[in-house]
């Protein structure tokens, strides 16, 4: 792509064309280009915009208005509060943009924006950041043309899943998950944005959330959501609206469970596979359990830890924490991880930063944590983070109260137990199996 | 002191710690009043989902939470109780 080419922020323009569906109405793509624009007059001059914003039609809003401004979106690991303080440390001229903002920005009529906006093909549309095992989160540049490329082949993925009489009908997103995590900015900011599909602006968590917002929408509808949802639906079994096709990722979907989705609800499932740092990169139909097909120009090369990927929306080379083995043919398999990445109900950290991170609380001298095997009880599939705290004079409340402020909610250690000393081996080192007997012992 | 809770708030503090596995919490212990996510208890949206399926089953109807009302019921044992004591549906 030429160095000086730019790209449609909207792909179909036509001012009339639906985009979102917020709280019951439908927002034409006029009616949203209009709202970007008055965001974009009232932005401060900043490099990096910090999109907090909770409701999906301000986070599209505030996205686009950053782009309009040649201002780059600035994605947090995480939102914990002094996850995103250190971040806006870190970048200067960076600055908050949230619901408030937005919504003050846009309040009141006026006239439906017309015109193509455009955005240079090497902007940086965004640096997203993800927690490693050593130092500070690691940045990643994503540019807006990169973002394209991968988004349209995640387009035609989906298109080619639905039946042939939704065939040159726009589908309709309703997404359970935010979006500022890649997956949920691939799906429910870029789709609508770049391939012509249009979005419900909530983000529904119930099943009977999620049949209410699927009513609020025509067909085709397309639920983008991941396993731990997908398994709620199907233990509560919720009518839902026809269903022209799920999306699922962030954690691996069990054969089983897809093929008893596909089985009631009528509809093909497609799980996608990707990381924060390279987008999705394949897809498969989880019901078959196959492996999974690669998106095209991808290469996939192993290594130690881990493999690398290469592709050309890629800045360059990035390391994915899963081994993967290829199968032919752009397809391949997932082996395994790299054992320090956790993934809780699809979000992902690093054990050795929760670590530092309970160190970091006033009071504690020592500290282990480890993700035990799934237990019997508790949300099925969800495997909790435990730790170990030395902390004469805490109670494990004020350890977790502390925490939560650099840590999501998902990653706060349950159980958080406390122990006089940690249980260390003949070498003074603590492993997996002492942690694991402690914790036993102590239920 | 935290206030004492009602029988049909033992109850549904009992559905909660068994339906998400808190191993180290006292349901006789939840002070009523207290947050149910975030601080407080701590639970999260995982946590909410589970709940709302235990609820459902138990108590015969679908929780909401996709509006500012919905929500509020959410904030403590008591509201979440009190709810469920209007929309029951089996005994």
């Amino acid at each position: 792509m030429g160095e000086h080419a730019r790209l449609a922020l909207l792909s179909a323009a036509d001012p009339a064309r639906p985009l979102l569906a917020v709280h019951g109405r439908i927002v034409s793509a006029g009616q949203f280009v209009r709202e970007v624009h008055r965001l974009a007059q009232v932005l401060p001059a900043g490099p990096y915009l910090v999109n907090l914003c909770e409701e999906r039609q301000h986070f599209l809003i505030a996205y686009c208005a950053a782009l309009i401004r040649g201002q780059s979106n600035l994605m947090p690991p995480s939102r914990a509060p002094e996850v995103v303080a250190e971040l806006i440390a870190a970048h200067p001229g960076s600055y908050p943009c949230d619901d408030a903002l937005v919504a003050q920005a846009t309040a009141g009529g006026g006239e439906a924006g017309a015109g193509v906006l455009e955005v240079p093909a090497q902007h940086v549309a965004e640096v997203v950041f993800t927690s490693g095992t050593t130092g500070p989160p690691k940045a990643h540049v994503k540019r807006w043309a990169s973002f394209l490329g991968s988004t349209r082949v995640t387009a035609s993925r989906i298109r080619e899943q639905l039946a042939p009489r939704h065939a040159g009908a726009r589908p309709w997103i309703v997404a359970t998950v935010p979006p500022q995590h890649v997956y949920g900015t691939e799906t429910s900011v870029l789709l609508p944005l770049a391939a012509d599909m249009a979005v419900h602006s909530g983000r529904p968590l119930f099943p009977a959330d999620v049949a209410a917002a699927l009513a609020e929408v025509p067909e085709p509808r397309v639920l983008v959501t991941t396993p731990v949802h997908l398994r709620a639906l199907a233990v509560s079994r919720h009518t839902l609206p026809p269903l022209a096709l799920i999306v699922s990722s962030t954690a691996p979907l069990d054969a089983e469970l897809a093929a008893a989705v596909e089985r009631t609800l009528l509809t093909p499932v497609l799980e996608l596979f990707g990381s924060t740092e390279t987008c999705a990169i394949a897809t498969r139909r989880a019901a078959h359990g196959e492996p999974w097909h690669g998106y095209p120009q991808v290469r996939l090369t192993p290594q130690e830890d881990g493999t690398r990927i290469e592709a050309p929306w890629l800045d360059g080379p990035t390391m994915l924490q899963d081994v993967i083995e290829a199968r032919g043919d752009d397809r391949f398999i997932v082996r395994g991880r790299n054992l320090d990445m956790v993934e809780v109900a699809g979000k992902r950290a690093s054990l050795a930063e929760l670590t530092r991170r309970l160190l970091a609380v006033p009071g504690v001298e020592d500290a282990a944590v480890l993700q035990p095997e799934a237990t019997s009880g508790g949300v099925a599939g969800v495997r909790r983070i435990a730790a170990l705290v030395v902390a004469p004079g805490l109670t494990a409340e004020e350890i977790t109260e502390h925490l939560s402020r650099s840590v999501e909610a998902a990653f706060l250690p349950r159980p958080l137990l406390l122990v006089p000393a940690l249980p260390r081996n003949e070498l003074g080192k603590i492993t997996r199996e002492r942690l694991l007997a402690a914790l036993q012992s102590r239920s | 002191m935290p206030a004492t809770q009602s029988p049909a708030e033992r109850e549904l503090a009992q559905l909660i710690v068994t339906a998400v596995n808190l191993e180290e919490v006292d349901p006789a212990a939840i002070d009523p009043e207290a947050p149910l996510f975030g601080s407080g208890l701590g639970l999260d949206s995982i946590d909410a989902l589970e709940i709302a399926l235990e609820i459902s089953k138990r108590y015969g109807f679908q929780l909401r939470s996709d509006d500012e009302e919905n929500r509020r019921i959410f904030a403590s044992l008591r509201s979440l109780a009190g709810h469920i004591e209007q929309h029951r549906v089996k005994d």
